[in-house]
């Protein structure tokens, strides 16, 4: 419809030659009612000559042209009838061939997106989500959790240091410390003495490198 | 004929009817009757004009009540024609016999215009149309193109073809035109 280049159907042929009959059928009926009009004229004539017979025969041919005329005023009506049925056909197929465009393309549509594919898609996306948030984890938290012992370790080193560092000068008398460190290995594990001496042993290093200092 | 045309003053001055040596003088004159040509036959809703007959027409005589009486030479008259044909308001029937002309009160591409922009009103875009129902038909009475000259007419509807506008067919068993519009405007 509208198309530039559309070519003449036969459809259109079969219209055209249908609508030059009406126009045809058309002319026939003024030229019939001019010929009646002259039959009129010419009884009139005829009559004024007291030609009753050529009066007469003029009527006759003006009554035949005009039921000729009612005939054709059938054929006419009949004629567009026709026409304009086609033509609705025409309009009727147009409208289908219409929908079928629509519906086709619909299709066409619905067949780019297939409920599996749309799935998968969905499952795709979830994926990306789950990969998306371990990346973010790797990124920020879980690195902290997977290294928590070493960091807990590093920290409890750090604060041993620090507490080293913030020891009160050592008291000059010793033995008292002694004994204090003998009453204490009795009150606390084997494993705890262990370190007790270490730590001893290692206050004892300090004590020497700081009296040596 | 019905209503008649009033002529402009100039058409009652015998010297208008001869034609003047003077160049500037006949370009004036020819201009002023090509004028009055177009306006008559506007005015009339004619198309050709048939040289010999019409300078026996009212057009190209001048009858005054003082028994002056001027009447325009067929050389005159063709030389008219002549410049009309340059200014396209005219055209030579069957060149280079110049006894028959068209006269474009309209330009063709004026009466193309017109008869397209009547079948995209009327809704007849993509319907058959018969060439004689243009100009004949009922469906065009009132409309300026109604009675207008199949040669004319043609040449119009070729303009729309060339335009894309429309397409001009034959029936199957028939040698009358038919016209499908394709609802453009042109």
């Amino acid at each position: 419809m509208g198309n530039k280049s559309s070519k003449i159907t036969s459809q259109d042929r079969a219209i055209l030659d249908l609508k030059v009959q009406r126009d045809k059928l058309k002319q026939y009926q003024k030229k019939l009612q001019i010929v009646a009009e002259k039959e009129t004229q010419v009884a009139k004539e005829a009559l004024l000559k007291n030609n009753k017979r050529g009066a007469l025969l003029a009527l006759k041919k003006k009554k035949y042209q005009e039921q000729l005329l009612s005939k054709s005023d059938a054929q006419l009506l009949n004629l567009e009838q026709l026409t304009q049925s086609i033509e609705f056909a025409l309009v009727e197929k147009d409208v289908f061939a219409g929908l079928e465009q629509g519906n086709l393309i619909l299709k066409e549509i619905h067949n780019e997106t297939p409920i599996e594919k749309v799935e998968k898609l969905m499952e795709d996306t979830a994926d990306a989500i789950a990969y998306q948030n371990e990346i973010s984890e790797a990124l920020s938290g879980k690195l902290t959790s997977e290294d928590e012992d070493e960091i807990l370790a590093e920290l409890a080193q750090i604060e041993k240091e620090r507490l080293v560092d913030e020891l009160p000068p050592v008291p000059m008398q010793a033995p008292v410390r002694e004994d204090e460190t003998e009453n204490i290995e009795e009150s606390i594990s084997k494993q705890q003495e262990v370190k007790a001496k270490k730590s001893q042993k290692e206050n004892r290093k300090l004590e020497a490198a700081l009296e040596t200092a | 004929m019905e209503n008649s045309f009033s002529f402009p003053s100039i058409h009652n001055f015998p010297p208008f009817y001869t034609l003047q040596p003077t160049q500037t003088t006949w370009q004036n004159q020819a201009a002023l009757w090509s004028e009055i040509i177009l306006a008559y036959y506007r005015h009339h809703k004619l198309y050709r004009l048939e040289l010999f007959e019409s300078l026996n027409s009212e057009l190209f005589n001048f009858n005054n009540n003082q028994g002056i009486k001027r009447r325009l030479r067929l050389e005159t008259l063709q030389a008219i024609i002549d410049t009309m044909v340059k200014r396209g308001t005219a055209e030579w029937e069957s060149p280079p016999k110049k006894v028959s002309a068209i006269i474009y009160w309209r330009k063709p591409e004026e009466w193309a215009n017109l008869i397209n922009n009547w079948i995209l009103e009327t809704g007849m875009s993509n319907s058959i149309v018969t060439v004689y129902e243009i100009a004949h038909g009922e469906s065009s009475e009132g409309f300026e193109f109604h009675g207008l000259d199949q040669t004319i007419l043609m040449k119009a509807l070729d303009i729309l073809v060339k335009k894309g506008v429309a397409q001009i067919f034959q029936g199957t068993s028939t040698d009358d035109m038919g016209v499908k519009f394709f609802g453009i405007n042109g």
